[in-house]
């Protein structure tokens, strides 16, 4: 990144970004900000933008309205900011396109590595880096090979899928519902449960420790994050 | 009709009223002997059996079937008593025995077609009676909603057409039920569709199949009654439920985002501050601890809001009132609440005010929660105005602002609970500031209504009774 990334920050509560803005140009991104739905579209087509941070919370608009919109021509990461904690709000984000969601309140690191994994994500979805390492674990995509502390796990295809659905989006959360479309298919008719089952085979093949995972951890009522090298 | 005396006719007990019709039926053939015997001697006939038959047909219409036969039998002795030889027991010759029996074979048909008809017209009437006092049950059970009601109600009724005693069970098959059962008692089941309610039970002096059709109908009638005052209760509770449910849901969804609006604005300020300590510059340090110092206070001012409707709500708030300055009162205020932001709230206060009576600290929270309401929805819009001045023999604060105002269908309601206008809903808040506001007033016997400005705006008048000289 040589050239300044812009974040768009969309809130209407004016200290939030009161706060949002010095800290970010701190970080060393460049700030705009829109209060309602209607401005966020437009700044977000004028550019440059590449990053929006969404309250869902907008006076004019639904902000995952925002989302799809937004998504009809841009891939570009959207971070859901919301005081809102109900798990179907953010489902629903998140299955309309949002990269991930960051519950308020948040301390600006937390922020700042969501923002920078986002970010990265689409850097490396974009460059399709054939390896993949997070702590000891390895995936070699290219040879759909995966190791554990350099030593090789055997996955079935279907474990192998999942990780390599979750690598992909590494640091951000997937929906019970995207994990499902990924794995198994846009078509399947798969439960939540079966997701959970193979959740559960994979880290007891991938976790030291299934039952205190430190990888393949759980955003209760929403879905499976993989946790990428510089999460907090 | 009233249900006590539905049954009309004297209230003689039934086997005097029997004796007096056998009596009455004796008389009525003593009167047509009479009057016979007299016929008999002005004119010297001896054809008198259409007197003796009228005077049964009188009786057996009017008496019964069972008086029309002692008539019947006393009118063929009189006649045995009076005709040829008269005043002679004797049964006279053939055309006098023929005569005789023809006037006995008439005298039963007589009684028997009268007493049908007499037992028709009973039942009919009866039937009748019986219909009409169903429907004024009807009529009543359909205008009441209490089950304990209606079953009380219906036991009376019961007890009125059974021309006894009646009860009303909840357990069809209740001890009391069966103990009662032995003793005289008919009981029904209580039920509509194949739900059961309890039992309803009688004793009494009617029994007749048309008394016992009624009893079991106007049963059927409780039962439709009490089916469906339970349908209504249960829909109204599920309403009541869903109501609390709306009012928590909107009270949750508003107390979390105004708790964490600004506790997310503190908790970022504060980790910025730390995080980048060195890069940002001094103003901006400075900016972010105001915004920490003005959200804390917001914080603040919203617990003291949410506690104070809990008290509200309880009933608890001690209202001390004492004389104090409402000018002093509403300039703490606004400098409270104004707080380094820039939209004006000018002040004007009439000169030589007396004090006035109530809890300042209570007022300011009252009228700060007006103030803060005219910043937010209107503050962009012009600065708000306030003015303290005396109103009559009251002290008036007028809060005006210049924003789009309140429709005049809404004004009262801004005061309620929860309730936020349209335009308001795109705004964060819980709806609470104003009906605390009100609460606050009314507390310490002052008012606060809501009226279209002059030039457009939301007006609120605040007022206070002045302190006693």
């Amino acid at each position: 990144m040589t050239e300044t990334t812009t974040i768009l920050l969309v809130d209407d509560e004016p200290q939030i970004a009161r706060w949002l803005n010095p800290s970010l140009r701190a970080a060393g991104y460049a700030v705009d900000n829109a209060e309602t739905g209607t401005a966020a579209l437009a700044r977000a087509a004028a550019g440059p933008c590449e990053l929006i941070l969404l309250d869902l919370g907008l006076p004019d608009m639904d902000g995952k309205d925002v989302i799809a919109r937004v998504r009809e021509w841009s891939e570009m990461p959207i971070i859901v900011l919301s005081a809102r904690d109900q798990e179907a709000e953010k489902v629903t984000a998140l299955d309309l396109g949002a990269d991930d969601f960051v519950n308020k309140p948040v301390g600006i690191d937390e922020l700042l590595a969501r923002i920078r994994a986002s970010l990265r994500n689409r850097a490396r979805r974009a460059t399709q880096a054939p390896v993949f390492r997070s702590g000891d674990l390895e995936i070699n995509l290219a040879a759909r090979r995966v190791k554990v502390e350099g030593e090789e796990m055997r996955l079935t295809p279907r474990e192998y899928d999942l990780l390599k659905a979750l690598a992909r989006h590494a640091g951000m959360v997937l929906t019970h519902a995207q994990i499902i479309a990924l794995v198994w298919g846009p078509d399947a008719s798969v439960e939540a449960q079966h997701v959970r089952v193979l959740m559960a085979q994979l880290r007891n093949k991938i976790e030291a420790d299934p039952s205190n995972p430190r990888l393949l951890l759980t955003e209760t009522g929403v879905g499976y994050r993989l946790r990428s090298d510089d999460d907090g | 009709m009233s249900v006590e005396n539905w049954r009309t006719g004297p209230a003689l007990p039934p086997q005097l009223r029997t004796l007096l019709r056998y009596a009455g039926a004796v008389a009525i053939v003593a009167a047509a002997s009479l009057l016979a015997d007299t016929f008999s001697r002005l004119t010297g006939t001896s054809r008198l059996t259409s007197i003796f038959l009228s005077s049964v047909l009188l009786a057996a219409f009017y008496l019964g079937v069972g008086p029309g036969y002692l008539a019947a039998a006393t009118a063929l002795v009189a006649h045995l008593y009076l005709v040829d030889p008269p005043y002679k027991f004797s049964l006279g010759s053939i055309d006098e025995m023929n005569a005789l029996l023809l006037f006995t074979a008439a005298s039963l048909l007589t009684c028997l077609l009268a007493g049908r008809v007499r037992e028709e017209r009973r039942v009919t009437q009866a039937r009748s009676r019986a219909n009409a006092f169903l429907l004024e049950a009807t009529r009543e059970f359909s205008a009441m909603s209490d089950e304990a009601l209606i079953r009380q109600r219906l036991a009376e009724r019961l007890g009125v057409l059974a021309s006894g005693e009646a009860v009303v069970e909840d357990d069809a098959d209740g001890q009391e039920a069966a103990a009662r059962r032995a003793d005289g008692w008919t009981f029904r089941a209580l039920g509509v569709g194949g739900q059961t309610f309890g039992a309803a039970g009688w004793r009494g002096a009617a029994r007749s199949r048309e008394d016992e059709a009624a009893l079991d109908l106007l049963t059927d009638t409780g039962a439709a009654a009490i089916a469906r005052a339970r349908l209504a209760a249960a829909k109204t509770e599920a309403e009541t439920r869903a109501r609390t449910e709306d009012l928590r849901n909107a009270l949750l969804s508003s107390v979390s985002h105004d708790l964490r609006t600004p506790l997310a604005t503190i908790l970022g300020s504060a980790s910025s501050l730390r995080r980048f300590a060195e890069t940002f510059d001094l103003e901006t340090r400075r900016d972010l601890a105001a915004t920490i110092e003005e959200e804390a206070a917001r914080l603040d001012a919203f617990v003291s809001n949410l506690l104070q409707m809990t008290r509200l709500e309880a009933g608890a708030a001690p209202f001390r009132r004492f004389g104090f300055s409402l000018s002093e009162a509403v300039r703490a205020t606004v400098a409270r609440r104004v707080r380094g932001q820039a939209p004006a709230v000018d002040v004007q206060v009439e000169p030589s005010l007396p004090e006035a009576s109530g809890d300042p600290a209570l007022f300011e929270q009252a009228l700060g929660n007006v103030v803060d309401n005219a910043l937010r929805y209107a503050g962009a819009a012009g600065p708000v105005r306030i003015h303290v001045g005396r109103r009559g023999d009251r002290l008036c604060v007028t809060v005006q602002d210049q924003g789009a105002g309140v429709d005049e269908p809404d004004l009262e309601r801004i005061f309620e609970k929860f309730f936020r206008t349209s335009s308001a809903e795109k705004q964060s808040g819980t709806g609470l500031g104003l009906a605390i506001s009100r609460g606050l007033m009314e507390g310490m016997g002052g008012t606060v209504r809501a009226a279209r400005g002059e030039r457009g705006g939301l007006r609120v008048d605040l007022e206070l009774p002045t302190a006693a000289a």
